[in-house]
């Protein structure tokens, strides 16, 4: 399982909408990022794939794009992800 | 009694705008009250609003035969601005937009309007339903809706709205031919659920299209027309991508596309187009007949590949910003001693900007932090540094210039 991802997820998003002054509803597998559950923009999801990485030190978007729109599908991405060398 | 449309307008024309309906009866009524105020010595002006009201706002300012300006914000452009001439100053109607500055100071230019509407290609279509997506009163935005108008198709509109207001308008309208950003792209594929629109035209452009993103549009869209265009402020429109790869086919170094040829000196892409724009306002024509479009770009095999912006400005959600300018504005914070601003790669937003800091001796973390987040905040959003990194000094490389990496 990814639990410890989407507890990771779940920490800096809360950061990052804290620092916009929001905050956040439960966060769970399903919330989608952009479908409204959330007050973040596409920017937010910017930062917090940049802070995921500096974090978990993988990046599963090396080669480009990838289609998500849930937490637990971000999650996944990480959990298949190697380490970066 | 209602006057027929212009020509640049099709009378089947639907506007659909926050989910109310209006045809060419209704833009001509409000044409009409806004032509009235024009003649009673009213300014023409639209003020960043919505496409019925910008439509209309053409309609009447080409009838009272006075230069129309389109303003994005409300006083967001010095009054007194000298405006920069595209296209020539051929007499006739022309309309004034605002260029999208973000460190910069925002300029004004003049478009000739013939020209703008000459441009487009477009054929009769009025099945069609295009999704806008820019400000109606951009560039881009202008275009498409010149696009719609003059094809009779639907055009659907939503002020103000995030991707995900985007989506759901595009579904329930059933939206065919989209134009957007590969930043606006990549947004709305995150944001789709399981029913998608319609879409058989599907259009990128105002920064380069990444190959995989090229890729997941075409696997869920299969029937529908894949392209990247290509165009830069002095140059004009310059090609269209449509073999859905990303780049362009090295070939046309040799053959030139659409009338355009292409060379590249000392890395940076150049054009010689005979749509580029005339010169600037009061200026002699140039001799020199190619033109550096600032995009640095790489041969890879058969492709030519973009790489940045000679400037250094790096595109972060579909917005030009300048990460020298940026360090700047972090430079005067008190309290920071150093500073170094990045452009990182990313797969939302195309770049997004992290910064480096190196505090002042005695300055402490939290209220440093506070105030280079209150600086950052007079910025817009897409300039805002997402990461902050205390560090102890910044590298710098065999030059002594700061290292800025990371900006292809």
């Amino acid at each position: 399982m990814t639990e410890p991802m989407l507890a990771l997820i779940a920490e800096e998003l809360a950061r990052i909408a804290a620092d916009k002054g929001e905050t956040l509803p439960a966060i769970g597998p399903d919330t989608q990022f952009l479908g409204g559950d959330l007050p973040i923009d596409s920017l937010d999801l910017a930062t917090l794939l940049v802070v995921l990485e500096q974090r978990t030190g993988k990046d599963p978007f090396r080669a480009g794009f990838i289609q998500f729109t849930t937490v637990g599908e971000l999650a996944a991405l990480y959990r298949l992800d190697t380490a970066v060398p | 009694m209602t006057a027929l449309p212009p020509p640049w307008i099709a009378p089947g024309v639907r506007l659909i705008e926050a989910g109310a309906v209006r045809g060419w009866a209704d833009i001509a009524q409000r044409a009409d009250a806004f032509e009235a105020e024009i003649r009673k010595g009213g300014p023409a002006v639209v003020h960043g609003d919505g496409v019925p009201t910008t439509v209309a706002a053409l309609v009447a300012a080409e009838r009272a035969g006075v230069e129309l300006v389109l303003k994005r914000h409300a006083g967001s452009v010095a009054e007194n601005a000298t405006p920069v001439a595209v296209g020539g100053a051929a007499p006739g109607f022309a309309v004034l937009l605002e260029t999208s500055g973000t460190t910069g100071v925002p300029k004004r230019v003049r478009h000739d309007f013939r020209r703008l509407c000459g441009r487009l290609r477009g054929t009769a279509d009025p099945d069609a339903r295009w999704l806008l997506t820019y400000e109606p009163v951009s560039f881009a935005g202008l275009q498409v809706i010149l696009t719609a108008l003059a094809s009779g198709a639907t055009l659907v509109s939503t002020p103000g709205a995030t991707a995900a207001d985007l989506v759901r308008a595009a579904v329930r309208h059933g939206v065919t031919h989209a134009s957007g950003t590969p930043s606006f792209w990549r947004s709305f594929l995150l944001t789709l659920g399981a029913e998608r629109p319609p879409l058989a035209s599907i259009t990128l452009g105002g920064e380069a299209a990444d190959q995989p993103l090229l890729d997941r549009l075409a696997s869920l869209f299969p029937t529908a027309k894949l392209r990247h265009i290509y165009a830069s402020t002095e140059a004009g429109a310059l090609f269209a991508v449509t073999d859905g790869r990303a780049g362009f086919p090295a070939a046309w170094l040799e053959t030139g596309v659409d009338g355009v040829a292409l060379r590249i000196s000392d890395g940076v892409l150049e054009v010689n187009s005979p749509r580029a724009m005339l010169g600037y306002a009061g200026a002699e024509a140039s001799s020199d007949v190619w033109l550096s479009t600032g995009d640095v770009v790489e041969v890879r095999g058969d492709r030519v590949l973009f790489a940045g912006r000679l400037d250094g400005r790096v595109n972060v959600g579909g917005i030009k910003v300048s990460p020298e300018a940026v360090e700047q504005v972090l430079l005067a914070v008190p309290g920071v001693q150093d500073a170094l601003v990045q452009a990182a790669a990313n797969p939302i937003t195309g770049h997004i900007l992290t910064a480096s800091i190196v505090p002042a001796p005695g300055a402490e973390e939290a209220p440093l932090r506070a105030a280079i987040r209150d600086a950052a905040a007079t910025l817009p959003p897409a300039a805002r540094p997402r990461v902050l990194t205390l560090v102890e000094r910044i590298p710098l490389g065999t030059a002594g210039k700061k290292k800025r990496e990371g900006t292809a």
